[in-house]
């Protein structure tokens, strides 16, 4: 089993594919912590040199959600459109440990790519709080847990992809269908129907982050946002082995 | 116990039987081509026995077992099915590698497979830009890399040039008669494989036609001599005398059935004739191929229609 997780992981590095979304995953970072770097604490947003601030800052460590969602959805949908899982099936022919491996390969760079948003966030983040004479007493236990949640979201997200994947099979509409939601449909509800968008993938992730709501509504305790992130990839794992393992591979 | 065993099997996709009750098997240390036009269900039928498409009814069989069921599967069966099923972005050594991984084999066959097949110089190279030549090759490196005893190819010779296909047939040879494989070839176009394979087994439309070895299938039926001269008519009444049929082939060329060619030499002879043919007429695998799978004539009718034998 370590054997094909290893293989699915040489699978996902030996394509230029993952940096691409690694760089991008990165910039959305970068591009967030400035912006908050710059204009924190101006029109009734919390400065950087209170917790709160600071939460909002280290959640842009998420930023790059949707990048780790196409790198899951890539791992599976590519195996289809260039019919490499003809390869993969003849090496491994019980399905079910390829969908295993598959899925803790995705768990896992999914959650590489959240310490490497998180790792940049302190970069920048620690040196802006003190550029603006701030304390980095500021950095408290909601900003571990705020990290934590980050590494949670993008495995999920990636496990999300590769679910998704499975079920559509075909690459390109993966992939809009999966940006469209991470990125227009979920964050909409999520801010505009919070009583629907909280029990949603994004909404659960809001509350490990244990941001406040844009618009008032409550997000769910972290610990059911944890729990329901977790209960989300069991579902994501379901469908992306019931579509992969007993389908004719012509 | 044969190498791979076919017994029943059926498939359909929806309303299309693709694969209607074939059975066949092959025994190691040969060369099986496994002949039928496109859309006979050869594909579908070597799917089957790789575990990848399920069969509806009956069973396939590698080295006695189901594929599923191999504990090693690539060190006892090679497959090469299609020719472009590479991530284009990654490498010929880093595909290999993967598979090396997945299946517990040393990394090191990755290089050794590529040198096998003549591809060591592009081993890092994305395939990409690769020929459908190359892909072939890096496909017949995959089936190789854990050295099976057993090679299941599904038209191997797809774009290989002539010298490319050359080689195929003594790399194939050499796999049967050097290591003792068991090598099952598909193929649509008989002239690729006819020199190469020792058995035949032919399907048309989902159903199988017949197995048998070459030699078997082009042997039998007097198909007759045929004789070409200008003045070819002359020799009609005493082949006709000696107990021979005589037909028109062509201007001035006559089939004879019914003599030998030394009958009909002998006329030539007798009649001051000159001959610029004289040809027993064999009956080539391409012709009996054509006759047995019905592509001769119309084109392919309901299945129902199929003969069970053959003319």
């Amino acid at each position: 089993m370590i054997g094909l997780v290893r293989a699915e992981l040489q699978k996902v590095f030996t394509t230029r594919m993952v940096w691409g979304m690694l760089a991008l995953s990165l910039g959305f970072t970068l591009i967030g912590l400035v912006v908050l770097g710059v204009f924190a604490g101006q029109q009734g947003t919390p400065p950087l040199t209170e917790p709160d601030g600071a939460l909002t800052l280290f959640s842009q460590a998420g930023s790059g959600l949707v990048f780790s969602f196409v790198i899951g959805t890539l791992l599976i949908t590519g195996e289809y459109r260039f019919q490499t899982i003809t390869h993969t099936f003849l090496a491994t022919p019980r399905r079910e440990r390829v969908v295993a491996a598959k899925l803790i390969a995705c768990a896992a760079v999914g959650a590489i790519f959240g310490l490497a948003g998180t790792l940049l966030a302190f970069a920048v983040g620690v040196p802006a709080i003190l550029i603006r004479g701030g304390s980095l007493s500021v950095i408290g236990g909601d900003v571990v847990r705020l990290c934590a949640g980050v590494v949670a979201a993008m495995a999920l997200y990636t496990i999300l992809g590769l679910a998704l994947g499975s079920l559509l099979r075909n690459q390109i509409a993966a992939i809009v269908i999966g940006v469209g939601w991470v990125y227009v449909l979920e964050n909409l509800l999520v801010v505009l129907l919070p009583g629907v968008g909280k029990w949603l993938p994004g909404g659960a992730a809001q509350a490990v982050y244990g941001l406040s709501s844009p618009m008032g509504g409550d997000y769910l305790p972290a610990w059911a946002g944890a729990a329901l992130l977790l209960g989300y990839a069991l579902l994501f794992a379901a469908i992306a082995s019931a579509t992969t393992i007993r389908r004719d591979i012509t | 116990m044969a190498a791979i065993e076919i017994r029943n099997l059926s498939k359909s996709f929806g309303a299309v039987r693709a694969v209607e009750d074939v059975s066949f098997a092959v025994e190691a240390g040969g060369v099986t081509g496994f002949l039928g036009p496109n859309g006979a269900g050869k594909t579908t039928t070597l799917r089957c026995l790789l575990g990848l498409v399920r069969p509806d009814s009956g069973e396939a069989l590698v080295g006695g077992r189901r594929y599923a069921d191999l504990a090693a599967p690539l060190s006892e069966v090679g497959a090469v099915l299609e020719a472009t099923s590479f991530h284009p972005g990654r490498t010929a050594r880093d595909h290999l590698r993967v598979l090396c991984t997945a299946a517990g084999l040393p990394a090191a066959r990755a290089g050794e497979a590529l040198d096998q097949v003549g591809l060591a110089d592009v081993a890092g190279k994305r395939v990409a830009g690769f020929s459908l030549g190359m892909r072939q090759r890096l496909a017949l490196a995959t089936a190789l890399l854990g050295r099976p005893k057993i090679l299941i190819l599904d038209e191997p010779a797809n774009g290989l040039d002539p010298a490319g296909i050359q080689w195929l047939r003594g790399f194939l040879r050499h796999l049967a008669d050097d290591q003792g494989c068991a090598v099952l070839v598909s193929s649509h176009v008989l002239s690729e494989v006819e020199q190469t394979v020792d058995e035949v087994v032919i399907i048309a439309r989902g159903r199988m036609i017949r197995q048998g070895a070459v030699s078997a299938l082009t042997t039998g039926g007097d198909r007759g001599v045929r004789v070409a001269a200008a003045q070819a008519e002359r020799l009609r009444p005493r082949l006709e005398a000696a107990g021979a049929t005589v037909e028109t082939a062509g201007p001035g060329v006559l089939l004879v059935r019914g003599a030998a060619p030394e009958t009909v030499g002998q006329a030539a002879l007798d009649e001051g004739v000159v001959l610029s043919e004289l040809v027993r007429e064999r009956s080539d695998l391409e012709q009996v191929f054509l006759e047995l799978t019905g592509e001769s004539a119309a084109p392919p009718a309901a299945a129902e229609t199929i003969p069970g034998g053959t003319p």
